[in-house]
């Protein structure tokens, strides 16, 4: 039986998995307690889904286990799921209900008696968006509505544990701050989310916590405030000029302090080797070649940042 | 909830997905219409040109009813569950459904039941239809008390390409291989079924007779039609109805009875072995690998 008052509620330990002799996997572990939002970064091919899908039961690993509220969902699915909800990226539902049928055929699932499937059904359509179009088949809906309703499905059981699969891509921006503020509340009613994303800057509005995956390996795993200061090393200025000529790269280049220049468009990133106020001197190099400074900003790190400074350590 | 409700809930979805396929609707449709058809035209052919013996008049009800499975039960059977396993997986559907609390063993159960019972629904209306368009057509029938027996008969025997279109269905993980195959083996051992069974008379050499009785297609065809020939007296003239090897056998001064009565284990025998099996390799399939994504 699972626990529910565990104070850790998904366990992923030394997690390797291979699909023939490709490593999809090698020993990811991290754990999330209780009321974390967690934000589970990675390009494509990452190790994400795959890992999402063991941690559903969907995929055996080749190593290592998953528990959810203390138990594998490999061995016992009946016990390990039943507070779980998931929403996969983009699913591709049974057009063959309706919105409200295939609602109320999960909640069967669940074994939720036909009162409190009723009710529910109603809320969660309400919830997401979906009230007129409840009685619809699911096959005339279009992808963000799909999307919507996949939140809702994976709401039917009043899960413990969210897991989400990229869960607002293919909505329409009033439609993403919506499942964000949404998400933000079931946070705050205790519920753990797990959200696997692209989408950096919504990771970094809602997440409590962030683990990054790189070629199946985690590189970082922690709260989403240390992972900004672990990447915080250098700070970047932007350097906006008339126009961007070779003299003044190359002798920005030169500086002591600075790391590397990259020229996009008419403009300068100049990374900085250590995390200092290096505008002045950039000015003065700058003037010094004959250059027109239009703008200077100094950037410090945002999660995008530390995520690509975290793909390229683990590489 | 327990085991056998959570099977009951995907009985009931496999219901809904096989009814929401308008191809098996249609063949059912055209099962019920074709057996309406022979039976009118035969009925009508027989009382112009007095080819079917009166004696065989009272019998009718079985032939009405085996010809309306002949056909497209198989086809139906085939489809149904060519598709029950592997369109989830090209789908994608499986994902969402094995994410939820169901072990596997429990979701295939549920979904081999709920085909197999639909069949079973197909089965019992041919049956009855046939049974009934034998009393429109050609007067009082003979044995109707055994319909139902006829019914469990024709379920049971239908067990056996039911069963090997399932295992296609989740070996394979595609509805078209799946379908594809389990039409290919049912063709093929009906013509083979056929050739041994002539080698045999020609021969006379057993191994074609036990051979040509171990092709799935025998069991499957001749089951209902050998526990009717059991259950009562039929005249021998009854073309239709029976295994061919037995009017040989017969023909050359053997115990028809003896030769039923065989025939009849030997059938409930193949069709429960090949069932087995092929559920073993389904479930063993399921149970060893990775819930495929999606694929179409």
């Amino acid at each position: 039986m699972p626990d529910l008052e565990s104070h850790s509620v998904i366990t992923v330990s030394n997690l390797t998995k291979y699909y023939g002799k490709f490593e999809a996997l090698d020993s990811v572990s991290f754990n999330i307690d209780k009321g974390w939002v967690y934000g589970y970064l990675g390009p494509n091919g990452a190790g994400k889904t795959t890992t999402i899908r063991i941690m559903l039961g969907l995929l055996k690993p080749s190593q290592g286990e998953v528990q959810i509220s203390g138990v594998n969902p490999t061995k016992d699915p009946v016990h390990a799921l039943q507070f779980v909800g998931y929403a996969p990226e983009l699913p591709t539902l049974q057009t063959f209900f309706t919105g409200e049928q295939l609602l109320d055929f999960m909640g069967k699932m669940f074994g939720l008696p036909t009162q409190a499937r009723s009710e529910k059904i109603k809320q969660l359509l309400d919830f997401v968006g979906l009230k007129e179009w409840g009685r619809k088949k699911i096959g005339n809906y279009s992808k963000g509505m799909v999307q919507r309703l996949s939140v809702a499905l994976a709401l039917i059981n009043d899960p413990i544990v969210l897991i989400m699969d990229e869960p607002t891509i293919g909505m329409d921006p009033e439609a993403t701050a919506h499942f964000r503020n949404l998400f933000m509340n079931l946070s705050k009613e205790g519920k753990t989310i797990f959200i696997s994303s692209h989408l950096l800057d919504e990771v970094q509005r809602i997440c409590t916590h962030v683990g990054m995956i790189n070629r199946g390996k985690i590189v970082f795993t922690g709260p989403i405030d240390q992972v900004l200061e672990a990447f915080t090393q250098r700070w970047i200025v932007e350097a906006e000029l008339r126009d961007v000529t070779e003299n003044i790269v190359s002798s920005l280049k030169e500086l002591e302090l600075v790391e590397d220049v990259k020229v996009e468009g008419n403009k300068l990133m100049i990374e900085l080797k250590e995390k200092i106020d290096l505008r002045g001197e950039i000015s003065s190099e700058i003037f010094k070649q004959k250059g027109v400074l239009l703008s200077l900003n100094l950037h410090k790190i945002t999660l995008e940042d530390a995520y690509l400074r975290a793909l390229k350590g683990g590489q | 909830m327990d085991a056998l409700g959570r099977v009951a809930v995907i009985i009931g979805y496999e219901w809904r997905r096989a009814l929401a396929k308008k191809k098996i609707l249609a063949l059912i449709i055209l099962a019920v219409a074709f057996q309406t058809l022979v039976m009118v035209v035969l009925s009508q052919f027989a009382t112009r040109t007095m080819f079917l013996p009166s004696g065989v008049m009272p019998f009718m009800w079985i032939f009405g009813v085996l010809q309306g499975q002949s056909l497209f039960v198989p086809l139906i059977a085939i489809i149904t569950a060519g598709s029950s396993m592997s369109e989830e997986y090209e789908h994608g559907t499986a994902d969402i459904l094995l994410s939820k609390p169901i072990t596997k063993v429990e979701y295939m159960f549920g979904k081999f039941f709920g085909g197999f019972s639909l069949l079973a629904v197909v089965e019992l209306c041919t049956t009855f239809v046939g049974a009934i368009l034998a009393v429109w057509f050609f007067g009082p029938q003979t044995g109707l008390q055994y319909v139902p027996l006829m019914f469990l008969a024709i379920v049971y025997s239908s067990l056996i390409f039911f069963c090997m279109s399932f295992m296609f269905s989740e070996v394979f993980r595609r509805s078209t291989i799946a379908t594809m195959s389990a039409f290919a083996i049912l063709f093929a051992s009906s013509i083979i079924s056929q050739y041994l069974a002539s080698l045999y008379m020609m021969t006379r050499d057993y191994l074609y007779f036990h051979l040509s009785r171990g092709i799935p297609t025998w069991g499957a065809t001749y089951f209902p039609s050998l526990l009717m020939r059991e259950l009562m007296a039929m005249p021998s003239s009854f073309f239709i109805v029976g295994d061919p090897l037995i009017s040989f056998e017969v023909a050359r001064g053997a115990s028809e009875a003896i030769y039923v009565r065989d025939a009849l284990l030997q059938a409930v025998m193949t069709v429960a072995v090949y069932a087995i099996i092929f559920i073993l390799i389904a479930v063993y399939r399921l149970l060893k690998s990775d819930v495929t994504k999606k694929t179409a």
